[in-house]
């Protein structure tokens, strides 16, 4: 110890985590590049960045639920790797999950000490010490909480606030946040706000992940964004301002290369008025018309989605009302707003828009079946001849119309999904992230396909978290926060006017 | 491709060993009684097969089977023609079946939970309306059903067909097979392609149950008998053909040759260890082992293919 100089010792001991240049693959896709980040005692340090851009991945790395493919990983100075989530808590290294990892069944207790409870010896749990415990726990933050409670019970935010005294009640090192507080309220997320200045103040390192950088400004000592899987910038809070930041977090060369010409727009197709399912959406108005494409940004949990699901009739909604072409319908259920001539293509492929396990042809003829059936039998040669029209139109790639859908690539099986609303032509068409998971040169085709469809007279809305392709595509951008539209703006907007209304309300009123 | 013809060959194989082990096996009266006794089972399976392509089971059918042989037995029993009642033991299958379809869709509790109570339920309520006693006093021309012959032929054997091909052109020609498969595949994904989902889903369990009740009427007319306590175990046996045959449990796969094939080689692996003399206890153990043997090869094949 005497022969390290006293300012490395000092260094070493002050610097908890180091990452640097972590990688990580998910099969074909790389969801970090080059992960970089340092957290030093008694710092509280916010990640940035956008929808995708890998933050949620880099913490996985560091609580051990992801293996990381490449760089370095010190923890205290020492090369660490860890496997699983057992051997990050060893280190003395706690995670808030955004999505509750916990055991719906059990009490409020039995989670927060779920993997170490107190024992009583041979295996058994002393069952009154827990409860105790857990109850001083709770009572020293005030939260809403009974020890004894079924978490199952529990509000989003109450599930929230047992992960937090989960991470906290082990007295651990390093503590990671996962935008903890979009659940809960004020006073809830004052007490997040408290626990975290003290845990600073004990010493133990935080990382908040976040997009609120308005409510965490004196909360933060530094900052590092994320931008496609790469951190790009990290400095003290001091030295930053929202503007910069943003800048960051959307400043990424534009890579795909697509121009879309307007058109003028024809007579209005979908009307949307005063539409609302508390506490998902609220009064939310719009209107598509022929030949356009209309933007729909937003983070995630904006609502957008259960938009998308309102309108199609999937969620019958409080109140509001939904007119296709000048005529107001009634859609209770998608059968009516696919005779209404209204067309979903859902984000989630594998769960809600293909039918992966069987032929390509069946799934383009499903939402319009008769149109190659005669007294409800099938014609075959018909439908092989659709299904070749739209594989040919849509330059699906595949062996044959007979090809299980499922085993196509991504931006193909997408094609799939949108050629379904072509055999009998719908008017509005809703997509829902229709670039997710697909490549640069498939993001073209589906932008092609999507301007087409505006050509031939249909109205399109498009829901994306990809700001430069939200700048490439629509005419204009509705922008949704927390269940209601903030704001509209033109096709040439900036990624920073988005960002403006889609997190940070209070600063774009201002 | 082998190992998707696997039950095929299985069931060639199978032939041709009985062939050769044992002279009793390729005589006309054998292959007439393993046709008889195959029957009743395929009929239900055929039903099976659909439903589980829409992603669903029914646990009930041993159940329906006796409602509707019962049913029928007594409708004739009264003075009713023997056609109609047949019709009527259909009926009391098709209406056990919807209601299986409608509990299934409407109460969305899980199929095998519904099915597993009907199970009780239908056995229930024929005990009681039967007061546990077979019916017996059948009109003779009755037993044609289960046992007559056409030009050498089992009369049932042509009754199998008939279905089996209905079945076969429902499924694989018909916008009501099509959504069964797309609702047993994904069932969000047929639903947001505006399928009606829940009407399909009931036609599927009405449409097995109409075949098991026609199955509960070939039952009780071979054993000139409506038994209450008819088709215990059968679940098991329809379900075995159709996983046998290539269907998935988890929806969206399997055929009616499949099925067919896969009760066909139940049939006569029981058949042949009777003939052979092997216990019937060994019997059971040896078709518990090839319906294992059976859907293990199909996922490998589709683990390979995947």
């Amino acid at each position: 110890m005497c022969a390290i100089p006293p300012i490395l010792y000092t260094v070493q001991f002050w610097m908890l985590l180091q990452l640097s240049q972590i990688e990580k693959r998910f099969g074909g896709v790389t969801a970090l590049r080059s992960g970089n980040l340092n957290v030093q005692t008694g710092e509280v340090h916010l990640l940035m960045g956008e929808n995708g851009a890998g933050k949620s991945t880099l913490m996985k790395v560091v609580a051990g639920l992801h293996q990381p493919d490449g760089g370095t990983f010190l923890w205290k100075g020492q090369p660490v790797r860890l496997t699983r989530p057992a051997d990050a808590s060893a280190l003395g290294i706690a995670m808030v999950h955004q999505e509750s990892l916990l055991s719906p069944h059990l009490t409020v207790a039995e989670n927060i000490f779920l993997g170490n409870p107190p024992s009583r010896g041979f295996g058994f749990i002393d069952r009154r010490r827990m409860l105790e415990e857990a109850a001083r726990l709770i009572a020293t933050h005030n939260f809403p909480l009974q020890a004894g409670w079924r978490v199952e019970r529990l509000s989003p935010a109450g599930k929230q606030l047992v992960e937090i005294c989960r991470a906290i009640h082990r007295g651990s090192s390093l503590l990671i946040f996962d935008e903890p507080t979009s659940s809960l309220s004020d006073a809830e997320t004052r007490e997040v706000f408290r626990i975290v200045a003290t845990l600073r103040e004990r010493g133990a390192g935080v990382i908040y992940i976040t997009h609120r950088l308005d409510e965490l400004r004196s909360l933060g000592d530094r900052v590092t964004v994320l931008r496609d899987g790469e951190t790009v910038h990290t400095a003290p809070m001091s030295e930053c301002t929202t503007a910069s930041i943003i800048q960051h977090m959307v400043g990424r060369p534009v890579t795909a290369i697509y121009k879309r010409e307007s058109l003028p727009p024809g007579e209005e197709l979908l009307r949307v008025e005063q539409l609302s399912l508390p506490p998902l959406l609220r009064n939310i108005s719009f209107s598509l018309r022929a030949g356009e494409i209309v933007g729909l940004a937003g983070l995630i949990g904006a609502g957008r989605t259960e938009l998308c699901r309102a309108i199609f009739g999937l969620d019958r909604p409080a109140s509001g009302s939904v007119s296709v072409a000048g005529r107001p319908v009634a859609i209770r259920s998608p059968r009516q707003a696919v005779a209404a001539g209204l067309a979903l293509i859902p984000e989630d492929r594998q769960h809600t828009g293909l039918a992966t396990a069987l032929p390509i042809a069946y799934n383009i003829t499903l939402a319009h079946f008769d149109e190659v059936a005669r007294h409800g039998f099938l014609r075959r040669a018909a439908e092989e001849a659709v299904s070749r029209k739209f594989i040919q139109q849509l330059r699906i790639k595949c062996e044959s119309p007979r090809q299980i859908a499922g085993r196509l690539s991504g931006g193909n099986q997408q094609k799939v999904a949108i050629a379904k609303w072509l055999v009998k032509q719908a008017r509005v068409f809703l997509f829902d992230e229709p670039t997710r998971g697909i490549d640069v040169g498939a993001k073209v085709e589906v932008f092609e396909t999507m301007d087409a469809l505006a050509r031939a007279g249909a109205a399109v809305l498009m829901v994306s978290s990809e700001l430069p392709e939200l700048l490439q595509v629509p005419d204009r951008i509705l922008v949704m926060r927390q269940g209601a539209l903030t704001g509209e703006l033109p096709g040439r907007t900036t990624q920073e006017e988005i960002m403006r209304l889609a997190a940070f309300a209070q600063e774009a009123r201002a | 491709m082998i190992q998707r013809l696997l039950p095929f060959l299985t069931l060639i194989a199978l032939f041709a060993g009985l062939s050769i082990a044992t002279p009793h096996f390729l005589t006309s009266t054998n292959l007439s009684s393993v046709v008889r006794q195959t029957a009743v089972i395929n009929i239900m399976a055929l039903g099976m097969t659909m439903i589980i392509i829409a992603g669903g089971i029914d646990l009930s059918v041993g159940s329906i089977l006796a409602m509707g042989g019962l049913l029928g037995s007594m409708a004739m029993e009264r003075g009713l023609p023997i056609v109609p009642s047949v019709f009527a033991g259909i009926a009391t299958g098709l209406v056990c079946g919807f209601l299986n379809g409608l509990m299934t869709t409407q109460l969305r509790i899980n199929p095998f939970i519904v099915t597993l109570g009907t199970l009780g339920i239908y056995r229930g309520l024929a005990l009681m309306i039967s007061n546990g006693l077979p019916v017996h006093n059948l009109p003779a021309g009755f037993s044609y059903l289960g046992e007559g012959v056409v030009a050498g032929i089992p009369f049932v054997w042509f009754l199998l067909v008939v279905c089996a091909v209905a079945v076969h052109i429902l499924l694989e020609h018909t916008k009501h097979g099509r959504f069964a498969f797309a609702i047993g595949s994904n069932p969000d994904a047929a639903l947001y392609a505006g399928i009606p989902t829940s009407f399909h889903t009931i036609t599927v369990y009405t449409i097995g149950g109409a075949l098991t009740g026609l199955a509960g009427m070939i039952e009780a007319s071979r054993l000139m008998t409506g038994q209450p306590t008819a088709g215990q175990g059968y679940e098991l046996q329809a379900i075995a053909a159709v996983v046998i045959g290539g269907g998935s449990l988890r929806g969206g796969e399997g055929t009616v040759i499949g099925t067919l094939v896969g009760a066909f080689i139940m049939g006569l692996l029981a058949n042949g260890s009777d003939l052979l003399g092997i216990s019937p206890y060994l019997q059971q153990a040896i078709i518990g082992a090839v319906i294992i043997f059976a859907v293990a090869v199909d996922e490998l094949r589709k683990r390979k293919l995947g």
